[in-house]
């Protein structure tokens, strides 16, 4: 295998919102940047296809009073996205999202309609509206491009999967070309995570199949698992994500339609609207997304999003924001098919996003270990935070850099060549199991003994038929190819997290929001303002309680 | 399974094998109609649809991804 040997001053693992902000705003500071993509950043990320709204505090829109919008922000499903972050970091965020806004349209990304902002969706009737509509269908190669008019070294199709240290500190990371048989040293003196979320851990919508995810199926917790590794602290990976989305076409873009959600006879499911609203949508499942799923247990289903009764100029509204939304295909699909959503009702489902959890990080992004940041679904789900946080931990970076610079990585040739003997093990193999067989071995074991309903019991089970799954596929699997071998790559990383998802469950004695503990029913308030800590010790996850840094 | 790529429109300038961030068409060759090798891990993102210059390549809705609707009364 041949070795190559990078050096810059930046590293962004992964090519999303996140990584391309970081590294566009590390490379206007002077730094030397690399983005590292482990496929192409043009579509890459879990908006690669497009987005169509934003969290955007504009005061003369909103008001002078900022805390007045992040209290009605975090109504909705936000909270969810914020919770154990601390709210400093959030008031951080919400502060500087008109500036990328503004940014973003002097760069070509549209964020006005008519000249004027408008905020629709996520919104409760009458109330504030925080999500400002933009048309972001062409995002990612915009960013690409301004990235590159910035002398940033986009280096696509290389899996970065493990980061090289000095002293507690980041000093670079190795990748795998996901094409050709080559290994890549990269020595930095920071190292900016931003690889998106975690999916393919418990099973996606449709019984065996690996992909009808509303996300992307290569986006494995790949930053968050070598943050793990070197060192570096994960929270709350054990509490589920639950989304809601159409029947069987996993997408997002819940507030994207105009309706009512209605059950089969028609009445309205929540108190919120009775016609279409598309200034506001149906937020009803944010208050609780789990609720399509209840209805369907309960023999009150099937679920409708229903927008019979949508004004033409409604109509028009959707057709418009669909494609920014990335829901081109699913548009296609309704057209081929004769769907038209002024007449049919579309079935709406709760879809089971596995985990999330984050990186533990700092006020200025950074990781447990010196010069490691994390932005993007590493930290909080959404483009407007990925977007900020991608800028500002480009700054944090580029401060680390000139504060202690890049570290140097003396013996990196013998590190990077003990990474490249699992490569070769995976690839070498003749007979054995491809990635696939494990990673469904590995979501039914997630799936039955850490799911929806969890006891001290099942967890204990599980974790020990998991601790035999991984000794497994360390011993049998294999890559017939390249890119095989980086799907194996995939697949330990979410071994790794199945196990932390484990002692996290094991250690959480309550039960929170959909983190149910059929053996601790209460949720324990001495845990309210806690985050749950899980780091690595002796190879192994251990967890403690830790106070959020407010 | 997506996606479908019509031989007759492709120019095999391989932009969608560039650009696909799962790379479905791992394995496709230089200046040949690309090969849709891993059709399981596409992402339905329409980037290769969308990129590609002869509007030559669509995708097809697996059927368990059908999308339900209620039939009008």
């Amino acid at each position: 295998m041949r070795m190559e040997h990078l050096k810059c001053d930046v590293l962004c693992v992964g090519g999303g919102i996140g990584g391309l902000m970081a590294g566009i705003r590390a490379a206007e500071l002077g730094a030397k940047v690399i983005v590292a993509e482990k496929g192409n950043v043009i579509h890459s990320g879990k908006s690669g296809g497009g987005c169509d709204h934003f969290l955007c505090y504009i005061p003369d829109v909103h008001g002078p009073d900022m805390n007045a919008y992040i209290e009605q922000m975090m109504t909705t499903q936000q909270a969810h996205n914020f919770q154990g972050l601390g709210m400093k970091r959030v008031r951080a965020h919400i502060a500087k999202t008109f500036d990328i806004i503004r940014l973003w349209d002097d760069w070509g990304i549209p964020t006005k309609q008519n000249g004027k902002y408008y905020f629709a969706g996520h919104a409760y009737p009458g109330g504030l509206r925080c999500l400002l509509k933009y048309e972001g269908r062409r995002q990612k190669p915009v960013l690409t491009d301004q990235a590159r008019k910035r002398k940033v070294n986009i280096v696509n199709r290389v899996m970065i999967f493990d980061l090289l240290t000095r002293n507690g500190s980041v000093a670079g990371a190795v990748g795998i070309d996901t094409r050709t048989d080559k290994i890549i040293a990269f020595e930095a003196g920071s190292v900016i995570l931003g690889t998106g979320g975690v999916t393919r851990l418990y099973p996606a919508l449709t019984p065996g199949w690996l992909n009808n995810n509303a996300t992307r199926p290569t986006l494995t917790g790949d930053g968050r698992l070598m943050a793990y590794r070197a060192g570096a602290e994960l929270q709350d990976v054990e509490m589920r994500v639950l989304h809601v989305g159409p029947r069987y076409f996993a997408r997002f873009g819940q507030a994207t339609w105009v309706g009512v959600f209605r059950d089969p006879e028609g009445r309205p499911i929540g108190p919120f609207v009775t016609k279409p609203e598309r200034l506001y949508g149906d937020i009803t499942p944010e208050a609780n997304k789990a609720i399509f799923r209840d209805y369907s247990k309960a023999g009150r289903g099937p679920v409708y999003m229903d927008g019979r009764g949508m004004t033409q100029e409604d109509y028009e509204d959707i057709m418009h924001w669909f494609p920014h939304e990335g829901l081109t295909p699913m548009l296609d699909h309704m057209k081929e098919e004769g769907i038209d959503h002024r007449k049919h009702p579309i079935e709406f489902m709760t879809y089971d996003q596995g985990c999330q959890g984050r990186v533990v990080t700092n006020e200025k992004g950074e990781a447990s270990l010196k010069g490691l940041y994390a932005i993007g679904d590493e930290l909080a789900n959404g483009v407007s935070n990925a977007s900020v946080f991608g800028w500002l931990c480009g700054e944090s970076a580029v401060d680390h850099v000139k504060n202690a610079g890049v570290p140097g990585v003396t013996g990196m040739k013998e590190e990077v060549e003990e990474r490249a003997s699992l490569v070769h093990e995976l690839s070498s193999r003749k007979e054995g199991a491809d990635w696939t067989e494990v990673n469904v071995a590995l979501q039914q074991i997630m799936h039955d003994y850490a799911g929806a309903r969890r006891t001290e019991a099942l967890l204990s089970a599980g974790a020990f038929h998991l601790a035999r799954l991984k000794k497994k596929a360390y011993e049998i699997m294999r890559a017939g190819n390249r890119h095989e071998l980086i799907r194996c790559l995939e697949v330990l990383n979410l071994i790794y997290l199945g196990e932390i998802v484990f002692q996290g469950a094991l250690d959480r004695k309550e039960t929170r929001g959909t983190h149910v503990r059929l053996d601790y029913p209460l949720t324990d308030s001495r845990m309210n303002g806690m985050i749950h800590v899980a780091r690595r010790v002796n190879g192994k996850p251990i967890t403690e309680w830790r106070a959020i840094n407010k | 399974m997506p996606p479908v790529i019509d031989p007759d429109k492709c120019i095999r300038c391989g932009k969608c094998v560039d650009t696909c961030a799962e790379d479905v068409y791992f394995g496709s060759r230089r200046k040949q109609v690309p090969r849709v090798t891993y059709p399981h891990e596409c992402a339905y993102c329409n980037g290769c649809v969308e990129e590609c210059p002869a509007e030559a390549i669509r995708l097809r809705v697996p059927l368990p991804m059908m999308l339900l609707y209620k039939p009008p009364a």
